[in-house]
């Protein structure tokens, strides 16, 4: 179920936690292309609610995700201190909004327990595993999952 | 294999005329830019724009040349297939002037050879019977691999070459031909292509129109936005050159909020009107039947009420592209146009594939990304109806105006300050405006020479009882002919050419050589009947 993309021996990943709301996820860090701040998104109509716009990456047209929508969130979202994370998916580059941004969590794999059916409201298909870390439970988002196949 | 083929070929043949071009190109720039950079150092605001002009033109060419490198013959990658199948697909010439971007064309041979596999995997496919032919339209380039009897299902197509050519933003597609045989279609976007594009926005939002699609831009004066845009059933419509265009509003479609420019303050406010057709517009039944006409009296009060029109700001016009794409012709309504722009068309990511509104999507000079409208898949959509559809339309729509009271263009002058008369604009020749000096009294009547004979003037006094002009510089001279034959009537301007409801007055003036009066702009004005005029008195004062 778990899929360890990590190739050390040791077994070690590296987790970038992020916010939505009052939720903690976490995204391996080999999974991120980079975590931008500074972007100007614009707006697709007639898209999916689940999609924010599409954003100038470097000459690179990137789609950037409503990650609360995806996941069901409700957010605190005022868009001054949201960061898009860039995600590398089948070659193309996708941007995931978080809140805010939190530490990169050091953990091995196995303390990466299943992910329950569901955690909180979100759906388990979503999760690829859940780390406890300092008393906060991480939702490690299985990218595939939230970015639909 | 296919990661493979993208990596192995990294060299590029291009010719040495190509290379020479773009050699001089670059010295050119860099004069451009040492020119530039003076200007700048002496604050030389002349050098600077001149510069700027020069290096915007070298900055096409090169993007033209190097865009050149790029582009290849389709025939090179047929070459492969047929050399690869010799004895099942032939030779066809066409796609000798079909280009796409090298990448494209090297990224499509592995799909190419698969798809055809399954033609001759199929087993019913004869020796010699598979043809490519490759051509271009709007945008697309399109290649055909037809077989003879064979036929596949969209099944059929290996997911591996559909996966390869959705990537590239393409889509393939089976057409059934008769009884046997079918055409596996691939439509390729050239999306590394650079297209002109005219840039509009609505609110905020820039949106992109490819020049294809453009047959121009209309801007309907907000007062005119009455006589100019109709409405049939629910749809709004524009008459243009006698065609009915149905009409799109963008940002209803997209559900932006319109905005406009305040001519107050020059910010930009959100717009209130949710209609584009105004409500004095003519409306009209699906079947083109008159819903609601005004009535002749409003029709003239209208006229009157231009001056004070609340929308005769220039910034509240209605901004219209008429665009067409495959069976559709319509107007689309923008909020502003901006420039036309070479812009760089780029591929949109997974998410978005589904989303039908737009062709694809581009990055600006600021670094923002606009999207490029799909004006097909727009039509299709709000389900527009077709140019055939419209016609009919527009038919029905003349033969309910027959039945409508009769519009009619006079022309209107004065006696003097406060005599207003009018007359069918059909025996009008021309309006001339002649120096008094040149008016000659022959033989008891003023002529005067215009184009090689002597053309007869009158005035009004000679007529009808009413005062003689007074003498001016400048004489106002509208040239009426009846019968072949011309005259002159000297008035006193302005000369006016409306269109009006006919609804004249037959009772209160009657006397020869008038049909009777009317009220236009306000004012009592006696409509002269040219012809009984002509007839009746001018013969006699001959």
């Amino acid at each position: 179920m778990i899929k360890n993309k990590n190739k050390k021996p040791t077994g070690n990943v590296e987790i970038s936690t992020f916010h939505i709301g009052d939720a903690v996820l976490g995204i391996n860090i080999l999974d991120i292309q980079e975590i931008n701040k500074e972007f100007e998104i614009t707006k697709v109509p007639q898209s999916s609610d689940h999609i924010a716009g599409v954003m100038n990456l470097r000459g690179r047209i990137v789609t950037v995700l409503n990650t609360d929508k995806i996941l069901g969130l409700s957010n605190d979202r005022n868009d001054k201190g949201n960061r898009i994370i860039i995600v590398d998916s089948k070659g193309e580059y996708i941007g995931l909004i978080a809140d805010s941004i939190g530490d990169v969590v050091l953990a091995d794999n196995s303390v990466i327990e299943l992910p329950p059916s569901n955690m909180g409201h979100i759906k388990g298909k979503f999760f690829q595993g859940v780390l406890k870390n300092k008393g906060q439970l991480i939702g490690i988002l299985n990218i595939d999952g939230v970015l639909g196949g | 294999m296919e990661e493979k083929s993208k990596n192995t070929e990294t060299s590029v043949q291009v010719s040495l005329k190509l290379l020479d071009t773009l050699m001089s190109l670059a010295g050119e720039l860099v004069l451009g830019r040492n020119q530039l950079l003076q200007g700048i150092n002496n604050t030389n605001m002349d050098t600077i724009s001149v510069s700027g002009q020069r290096i915007d033109l070298i900055t096409s060419e090169i993007q033209d040349v190097i865009m050149r490198t790029r582009m290849q013959s389709v025939e090179g990658l047929f070459g492969k297939i047929l050399q690869k199948f010799r004895g099942w697909v032939t030779h066809n010439n066409s796609g000798k002037d079909v280009e796409l971007d090298r990448t494209i064309l090297e990224t499509m041979h592995k799909p190419l050879e698969d798809l055809v596999e399954v033609f001759i995997d199929d087993g019913k496919t004869n020796k010699n019977e598979i043809t490519l032919k490759a051509f271009q339209d709007a945008g697309h380039v399109n290649i055909v691999v037809s077989a003879g009897t064979s036929r596949i299902l969209s099944d059929d197509i290996p997911d591996k070459a559909a996966e390869v050519i959705e990537g590239l933003g393409g889509v393939v597609d089976v057409e059934p031909i008769g009884d046997a045989g079918c055409d596996l279609i691939i439509k390729l976007p050239l999306t590394l292509a650079i297209i002109p594009s005219q840039m509009t926005s609505i609110g905020n939002e820039k949106f992109a129109i490819p020049q294809t699609n453009l047959s121009e831009l209309l801007r309907i004066p907000a007062a005119e936005v009455k006589d100019k845009i109709e409405k049939v059933g629910d749809a709004e419509v524009i008459r243009l050159r006698g065609e009915l265009l149905p009409l799109l509003d963008l940002s209803a479609l997209l559900d932006i909020p319109r905005m406009y420019l305040s001519p107050e303050n020059g910010e930009t406010m959100p717009e209130r009107r949710i209609n584009l057709a105004d409500r004095r517009s003519p409306k009209y039944d699906s079947d083109g039947s008159v819903v609601q006409n005004e009535k002749p009296d409003d029709a003239l009060k209208l006229l009157e009420r231009d001056k004070s029109d609340r929308r005769q700001h220039k910034s509240s016009a209605t901004n219209i592209a008429v665009v067409s794409a495959g069976n559709y012709k319509y107007g689309l309504v923008v909020d502003r146009f901006h420039d036309s722009e070479e812009i760089v068309v780029k591929p949109i990511g997974r998410h978005l594939k589904d989303c039908q509104t737009y062709a694809g999507a581009t990055i600006m000079g600021d670094g923002k990304v606009s999207l490029i409208l799909d004006i097909l898949n727009l039509a299709q959509m709000s389900g527009l109806s077709t140019v055939s559809e419209s016609n009919q339309l527009s038919d029905k729509l003349q033969q309910g105006q027959t039945s409508e009271k009769l519009k009619e263009s006079v022309v209107v002058f004065k006696n003097l300050e406060t005599e207003y008369f009018a007359a069918s604009f059909e025996y009008v020749q021309r309006i001339e405006r002649f120096s008094t000096t040149s008016i000659e009294y022959i033989g008891g009547r003023n002529v005067i020479q215009y184009r090689g004979g002597a053309l007869p003037l009158y005035q009004m006094s000679q007529i009808f009882d009413v005062e003689s002009l007074p003498e001016r510089e400048l004489q106002e001279v509208v040239v009426f002919s009846v019968n072949d034959k011309e005259f002159g009537l000297m008035v006193t301007p302005p000369v006016d050419i409306l269109e009006v409801h006919l609804d004249i007055d037959t009772r209160s003036f009657e006397k020869t050589g008038v049909r009777g009066t009317m009220s236009i702009n306000g004012h009592t004005t006696l409509v002269l009947d040219i012809l009984e005029m002509a007839e009746s008195f001018l013969e006699r004062i001959l």
